[in-house]
Order: structure tokens, then sequence, then C-alpha cells
């Protein structure tokens, strides 16, 4: 096991300007990374950059691998072996990892992948953001799992949110994404660093499975919750004696078909029933909003300003922003509608989340996309759609 | 889960299909999918032999397997050791993230023709050049089996494959000139039709610090025999037939240097090629690189 080495770990306390790839590395060093494996794609490249020399001086491996496959792979094995691990890539490569990501959910292997989204598809236009990857993160791989997803819309928050994305993949054992864009990614802000001690204890180390205390190493308690036990390390004598992607049981055994359908529900259980948990939100002004802006990533931000100047306006707007993507609080969402009469939400593509917005709203209120396709909305035209659908109310 | 199996503990199961009990394994009643005459049986007795000889510590050296007949292998190997299944022909990768996060293990990498050089021919390579540490056992039966009979790229040419309209006209691929180009510090071929040998290169691969490839020549019968004739025109649908065959076409590399390119083409140049202490592995150069790195 790579041993942690915590002076140089953390950033001096203060405040100090950062790119947004960077403070995702640096945050991503203060949640215990010690092993990264990746591949050059733009708009990524300077995670790794950063990386290659800060992670070995924290006593952790760094290695860039043939591809993106070799490298979530090696990311896979090095989370296997007890390793903090961590890919960083775009969409293009988010593709070509589908296969391991979907095998990392199966074997309970937690990783996280961090994904500067980039204009698709294909090639597309590399240097220009584009939400477009939001639901790729969630349903590229092969079967059926669930994933955490994070959207930062600052660069405070890829610091924040990448330590919290370690702490929810040791958690909840599946892979998670933090979804960054190419704006993202290269902007620079200031970034307040807390004190080293007080980001050390908001860290999830990893913990390995005990025979000496079995309660721990159950997958329902007596009251039927939902328990994760810790992931099996190599090395350890308590690894399995079959480490497979087939379903099986807490001995390790495969199971036959009948067998498949209770650890797979498993799988989708561990997320869905810590809905409340996992998925973070913030409202802004949403107790007595008429239109309701559902936002994430950078157009949130944006959002933020919309809603004073349609308060301004004289017009009753909210924000309810998604923190994490995936899972989708469907029921939280449900709740910010229940007296809503309009919905916006402003995405950087042509209205993915909005999809999922749309199941969870009343029918009887009208839902009005704003896309914006490799730039970044303009307050006013948010705000143009919001007097819209006043007029509309009216 | 059929329980009737366990009636007889100390007999094989007459069926290869039979299923996988608890009871059996408890009850010493090992069981194998392996077809008869195939080679994977020999290999894992070979490697289990070998595992416990050199008292390997099962701790530090993880079992990585690829996807293909040979995945089966599982219940075969040291009852101690950690296996870990991976994707197909994504070993070497995972073996790459298990030694650079704990640099005290070797993983041994089982891996085939088509999971090795088919689909996980460029994390082979990669693997080979960086001369990482690890030993690659690159199972050849010139086929994909497991799916059925399909052409490999290791199928020699001129014989038969189910997606083969007539021959093989493709030139197959020779893994160890692959391993040699691409780096790999230790290499050697051998069949299965030579056990001593095969233990005696295991041992040593084993003990080589840096990337060691052994390519074994193993039989399929059931896919590649039963498609195909030998130079007799008989059919090689049992295992001594496909011993027999393997052991027609192969010479020793002292031999090879005697004979010409043409002669050379069906054949299956055996020994070792390559044994070189001197170059750097590539887990122990980078934790040079890092101590460095942490003290400064």
């Amino acid at each position: 096991m790579c041993m942690a080495n915590d002076n140089k770990r953390f950033l001096p306390m203060g405040k100090q300007v950062m790119m947004g790839n960077i403070a995702m590395a640096e945050g991503a060093l203060a949640g215990g990374l010690n092993f990264f494996a990746g591949y050059p794609i733009t708009p990524s490249t300077e995670v790794p950059e950063h990386l290659v020399s800060r992670l070995p001086e924290c006593g952790g491996a760094f290695i860039q691998m043939e591809d993106e496959l070799a490298s979530i792979n090696a990311v896979l094995g090095a989370s296997i072996a007890g390793a903090k691990a961590m890919t960083a890539t775009s969409g293009p490569g988010t593709a070509l990892m589908a296969e391991t990501i979907s095998m990392g959910a199966s074997l309970e292997i937690p990783f996280v992948i961090c994904d500067v989204q980039r204009n698709g598809p294909g090639t597309g236009l590399v240097t220009a953001p584009h939400h477009n990857d939001v639901f790729q993160c969630k349903y590229s791989g092969n079967g059926e799992y669930e994933v955490i997803a994070y959207a930062p819309m600052s660069c405070q928050e890829l610091y924040d949110l990448t330590i919290e994305a370690f702490n929810a993949a040791e958690t909840y054992r599946c892979p998670t994404y933090i979804m960054s864009d190419a704006y993202l990614g290269h902007l620079h802000e200031p970034v307040v660093i807390a004190a080293a001690d007080d980001v050390q204890q908001r860290v999830v180390d990893r913990q390995f499975l005990d025979h000496a205390n079995p309660e721990k190493f159950t997958f329902k308690d007596n009251q039927g919750n939902i328990m994760i036990p810790p992931a099996p390390v190599l090395g350890t004598p308590n690894f399995p004696t079959y480490f497979f992607s087939q379903p099986h049981g807490s001995d390790g055994i495969p199971m036959n078909e009948n067998q498949v359908i209770k650890p797979l529900s498993y799988l989708l259980d561990k997320i869905t029933n810590n809905v409340e948990k996992i998925a973070r939100t913030q409202s802004y002004m949403i107790d007595d909003a008429e239109i309701i802006i559902i936002a994430y990533g950078l157009p949130a931000r944006v959002s933020y300003r919309v809603v004073n100047m349609a308060r301004q306006a004289g017009i009753k707007a909210g924000l309810f922003r998604l923190v994490t993507l995936w899972p989708f609080p469907y029921e939280q969402v449900k709740q910010v509608l229940a007296e809503a009469k309009a919905v916006v939400v402003p995405e950087m593509n042509f209205g993915l989340m909005a999809g999922e917005v749309e199941r969870a709203k009343r029918l009887d209120i009208p839902l009005y996309k704003v896309p914006k396709i490799a730039e970044l909305h303009e307050p006013g035209e948010i705000l143009a759609v919001i007097k819209k659908a006043a007029e509309v109310m009216a | 889960m059929t329980p009737d199996i366990i009636t007889f503990p100390n007999e094989k199961p007459e069926h290869p299909f039979t299923l996988q009990t608890m009871g059996g394994f408890m009850t010493n009643n090992f069981w194998s999918y392996f077809c008869g005459g195939c080679g994977y049986g020999i290999i894992a007795h070979l490697f289990d032999k070998v595992f416990l000889e050199q008292k390997l510590d099962p701790l530090l050296h993880p079992l990585v397997i690829g996807i293909g007949c040979y995945t089966q292998i599982l219940p075969l190997l040291p009852v101690d050791s950690q296996r870990v299944c991976t994707l197909h022909g994504r070993a070497p990768a995972i073996a790459t993230g298990i030694k650079l996060a704990n640099p005290a293990m070797k993983p041994i990498i089982f891996t085939g023709d088509g999971d090795c050089l088919g689909i996980g021919g460029n994390h082979f390579i990669h693997l080979c050049r960086r001369n990482l540490d690890c030993v690659v056992l690159l199972f050849n039966n010139s086929i994909y089996g497991m799916t059925g009979g399909q052409a490999a790229p290791t199928t020699p040419q001129g014989y038969s494959s189910m997606t083969t309209l007539g021959k093989v006209f493709e030139r197959p691929m020779d893994g160890v000139k692959l391993a040699l180009a691409a780096g790999a510090t230790y290499v050697a071929r051998i069949t299965v039709a030579h056990p001593r040998t095969l233990m005696k290169y295991m041992k040593r691969a084993i003990k080589h610090a840096g990337t060691s490839v052994i390519e074994i020549m193993t039989p399929c019968v059931t896919y590649f025999g039963r498609k195909n004739v030998n130079q007799e025109g008989k059919r090689m649908d049992s295992g001594g037939i496909l011993i027999d065959w393997l052991k027609a076409h192969s010479v020793w590399n002292n031999q090879a240097k005697l004979l010409s390119e043409p002669e050379l083409n069906d054949k299956f140049v055996l020994g070792e090629f390559k044994d070189d202490r001197a170059t750097p592995e590539y887990a122990a150069e980078y934790e040079r690189v890092k101590q460095q790195s942490m003290r400064s």
C-alpha cells in the first residue's frame, strides 16, 4: 500500500488562485488519492500534468497508460490493491472506459473519474464545453448499475466536491464522477483552502474487512436496511477466493441464474435507498417561487444572477440547483415543483437532464428548455425565457 | 445446484458440465469444465506444482486471469492464492495497476491468444515495453475456444475455423516475436507436451525481475482439432493426436537456426529467446524516482 505523506498532501491554509483542473487535482490529493492513471485528452490534460509531480511527492503512483481502456483498468487494479484511484478524461475517453466502469460497478470497487466534458459527438469542437456526457456517465456501460456524479460550478467546488466524491466512492463502493467541463476546467479563480487537519477530518479512509467483527460484514442489518461492507483488498488474507464480475454472494462464489436477482438488486438498492444521503442540492429563493429554474454546473451559476434579475422585474423566480446529477433526486424535485407554475431548465446541451425533470414534474406545468451549445448562457437569455413563461402564466 | 454428485465424493463427475457445488470442494471432488484432451488441466497442474515448490507467498502473487476457456482454470489453482478475474484482454492493464499500487506484489497473468494478442494486444505490447515486473502465461491454442471455434489471430495458415471461408489465409501472429519486439526481458515458448521444461521456464520467469512472457502451446481438441486434419489427413479429434501434431510442428530454437524461412512457416519455435537481467524494471525505477521526489 502507498504510504501517505500527509504533510505534502494538503495545501497550506489560505486563499490562492487556481485553475479548475488543478483545483480538482488538489482536491483529489486532499481526498486521499494515491494512484492516478490517465491518457492525455483535451481539455483534461492539466490534471495529469499537475499530478505527475505532486502525486509521487505525497507517496502515490502516477502512470500514463497507452489508452483510456488501459487507464481505467489500471485504476481498477490499483483500487483492488487498496489504493484510492482516479483517472481524468473527457467524453471520448469516458466512452472507451464504459466497459470497465460497468465492471467496477459490478465488482463494487470504488474509483473516481474526472470527466472534463467537451463538445461532441465524435471528435467535436475539442476546446468547447458541452454538458453532453451527463447521460453517458450513467448509461454508457452494459448492464444495470448506479453511479454517483457531481456537477461542480466553481473552482472552489471542484476542490471540495472532489474530496466528497472520493468519500462517496469509498462509502457506496461505486464509480463516482466529477462532471467538469472545458470552461470550468480552465477557469482561474480564488480557492479557499481549509486547515489541513479540518480537511483530513472530512476524508473517509479505505476500510478493510475485519473478520473479527462480523457485524461489519453484512449486506443487510437486522432492520433490513442496506449495509455496505468495505471492499476486499488484494494482498490481505480476507480477499475472496474468486474475484469475478459475475454476481457473487458474500463468500465470492458465483451464483446461478436464479440467484442473480438478489446481488443485482443490491447493486441498485444501495444507491437508490440512500438517495437522500447522497444527492446534494441547493435552493435559492424557492419558498414563494412560481417559476423554478433547475440547473447544474456552470448554468446554475448564471441562474443565481437570473433569479435576482427576475425578482427585480417582479417575477417570482427561484433556483433549485443539482449539485449531484446521479442519483437523480426525483422526490426532492417533486416536492420543489409541487407549488410551481413553470419550470425552466437551462443546460449546456439540447436538454438532457430536462428529460429527468420531466419525469419528476407535474404534468400540468410547462417545462422550458434553454439549450446553449459550446458556450455559456448570458443571464439575459435565461431571463427572456422566464419572462415568456410569466406571460404565458398571466 | 445438483446435490446428487456429492454421493461419490472421490470420483470425477461423469459429465463435464456438472454444476459446481461447495460439497464438491469439501469432499475433494474436484471438477473441471475442460474438455477431454484439453491442455489447460496440464498447465494448472504444473503451475500448482511450481507455486507450491517455490513456496510463493499467495498474498504477494495475485493471479490475474483474462477471459477465455482458461478462466475455468480458477478452481484448479492453488487454494490459498488470490485470483482476480478481469475483462477480456485487460489483464495486463489491471496487473499494471496492482503492481504500481503495491510494488511488493508480482502479478501472474493468465491470458490466451485471443485475449492477449487480439483484443488486449495493445496492453500486452505496453506491458512488455515498460518491463513491469510480472509473469505473462500466454496460452496459445490457435482458436477461440470458449465462443465456439472462431478464427484467432494465431490460427495457422491453411487450417479451418468456424468463421473462415475455406482455409485461413491470414498470416498468424507470433506472440514471442511481438514480446521480443515490444521489449519483454524474459521470453520463452514451450508446449504442454514438454511439462518439465515448462516447469523450468515457469520457475525462471517467477524469479526474473521484469516482464516474463511464456507462450504455452496447448491443444484444443473440441474446436481446433475437430475442424482440422493432420499431415496424414486424419481428423485431430483426440488429445493424443493433437499432442503429436504439436510435437511434429515444434522445433527447438537451436535447430531452427539451421532451417530456412519457408521450412519454419508452419513450425512453432520452442525454447528461451531472451533472458535479459540488466534492463531496469518499471516499478523499481518508479519507486526510486518517487523516493527522490518525496525527499526533495
